[in-house]
């Protein structure tokens, strides 16, 4: 662990690496991560999932804290796993929508 | 699901050895054994696991007792081939020992199923289905068990070939259009982004096919034509309901293609439709209700309802949930610490696409096979078939190797790209 504390954008780019397992397509373009927060070195992620009873949301909440926490620079990893606002269709990125196969309805 | 896929291979090779049991009255015992072999071995040890599974997480609890989960595995893994083994060779006293391990694995199935839901305190059509087809399993179970005893002290006064039809009815309809009209609505949403619009719709589905079941088992036993035709078409009405709901949830998924598993599963519950039409043309009180082969009967509507209907249906989701659960178990542990692949590139699209096709095909020459009784178009059928379940038995292994022999990211990726 160093003294340098990660940039938002690293910590964006590192979720990005994480991919919903149904679909492939990464947590962040999914739009389950609400928020991103560093305070030197101790991080906060603010996430939820497409359904309260998504079966591989253990995973995935589990998998965003191991991700994090290997960062250089992370003291602390918290993630909250939030319901309201409920995750809806419309948080998905541009991205994600082409990869399900939307083509003009972007 | 290793078990059930053996019986899957198992139930299509025996037909493929003698396709002429599809030739032969339906209350024969080589057909009954088939039909055993088909449902109780492939299709209710599927389901039955995969409610084992799948249930606990979209009731958002856990199963109460793991350990009833295994003895009646173990039960149902002796039980059933001890039954198709009895019914083949007729041997009662031999089905009625089976049978009671089947029957005793129901039982602790059902007592688990329903303490499951029992516990989730969801109350909403997806939980009420689970419980209701358990609820139905044990009840067909218990019948067959008592129909067998039937057979040697003959208490129950009415016509046997009747009693088995309710039997079967019990078990088809009840079980599994009963936990189709339910689990759906989680399932399907979930693989493509979607959401129920209207679950009072999907609730309407449900209650009507429970009333009509209700009437249609008893309609069957008593030989009541044009009551079990109503019954029928209270059941039609159901599944037509859920059928409803179901596009209306499929026109708001944000996955716009569908993968060859929900397409098939959209292909086996039109065709569990279509055998509904066919059965209740079949009771109408001006069709024979004749138990010989040949001609519009028995035979034809199984076919359809088994083959075109039910097969696709639970091949089609299991194309869904195979990946899934082999994901949960080789990749999931290792999300955020390695790159991981999804579910979905654990498959083989186009292989399951071949096996649909044949799975497909294959219903047109049995169904005229039964119908004109042509042991040719039969045997041709049965083989079809079987070409059909060994392609899908890949692609399923091909699924399952990686709870064994997990592979790295890149590997994964560089065989999508290659598939599409």
């Amino acid at each position: 662990m160093t003294d340098t504390v990660p940039e938002n954008a690293l910590l964006w780019r590192t979720l990005e690496s994480i991919p919903d397992p149904e679909f492939g397509i990464n947590i962040v373009d999914l739009g389950l991560i609400y928020s991103v927060a560093c305070n030197n070195g101790d991080v906060n992620v603010v996430m939820t999932l497409t359904t309260s009873t998504c079966p591989s949301g253990a995973w995935i909440h589990g998998g965003v804290r191991a991700a994090l926490q290997e960062l250089p620079g992370v003291k602390s990893v918290q993630v909250d796993l939030v319901f309201e606002p409920a995750w809806n269709t419309e948080m998905l990125s541009a991205n994600a929508r082409r990869e399900l196969g939307w083509k003009d309805e972007i | 699901m290793e078990l059930a896929l053996a019986w899957l291979v198992a139930a299509a090779g025996m037909l493929a050895v003698s396709p002429g049991v599809l030739a032969l009255p339906h209350i024969a015992p080589q057909v009954v054994a088939l039909t055993h072999a088909w449902v109780l071995g492939f299709f209710v040890t599927v389901a039955v696991g995969a409610i084992y599974q799948i249930a606990p997480v979209a009731l958002g609890t856990t199963l109460v007792n793991e350990r009833y989960g295994w003895w009646h595995l173990g039960l149902h893994a002796v039980g059933v081939p001890g039954m198709v083994y009895s019914f083949w060779c007729s041997d009662l006293k031999l089905l009625g020992h089976f049978g009671s391990l089947v029957g005793l694995g129901i039982v602790l199935f059902a007592i688990n199923t329903w303490r499951t839901v029992r516990r989730s305190q969801q109350r909403g059509p997806v939980a009420w289905s689970i419980g209701l087809a358990a609820g139905w399993l044990l009840l067909t179970v218990l019948a067959g068990l008592m129909l067998a005893a039937n057979r040697f002290w003959h208490f129950i006064p009415l016509n046997p070939i009747a009693l088995l039809r309710a039997h079967a009815h019990a078990g088809l309809v009840g079980f599994f259009v009963t936990l189709l009209q339910g689990v759906t609505f989680q399932l399907v949403p979930m693989f493509t982004l979607g959401d129920v619009r209207d679950w009072r719709l999907v609730k309407t589905g449900l209650w009507l096919s429970q009333i009509g079941l209700l009437g249609l088992t008893q309609a069957l036993a008593w030989d009541a034509g044009y009551a079990a035709a109503v019954c029928g078409g209270l059941i039609f009405a159901g599944m037509f309901a859920s059928g409803w709901a179901l596009k209306q949830a499929l026109a708001t998924r944000k996955k716009r293609r569908f993968d060859p598993g929900v397409l098939a599963f959209l292909v086996g519950a039109t065709g569990l439709n279509v055998a509904a039409v066919l059965g209740i043309l079949l009771v109408w009180p001006t069709t024979s209700w004749s138990s010989a082969p040949g001609g519009f009967g028995a035979m034809v509507y199984a076919v359809v309802l088994v083959v075109g209907g039910l097969l696709p249906t639970i091949t089609g989701m299991m194309c869904k949930i195979v990946p899934f659960l082999t994901w949960m178990r080789a990749y999931g542990p290792k999300v955020g610490r390695m790159a991981t692949p999804s579910a979905g590139a654990l498959t083989k699209p186009q292989i399951e696409k071949w096996a649909f096709a044949l799975q497909a095909l294959a219903v047109l020459p049995l169904t005229a096979g039964a119908w004109l009784l042509n042991t040719t178009l039969l045997r041709i059928g049965a083989w079809i078939l079987l070409a059909g379940v060994a392609v899908f038995l890949g692609a399923m292994l091909a699924v399952l190797k990686h709870l064994w022999r997990p592979v790295s990211v890149a590997s994964t990726a560089t065989k999508q790209s290659s598939q599409s």
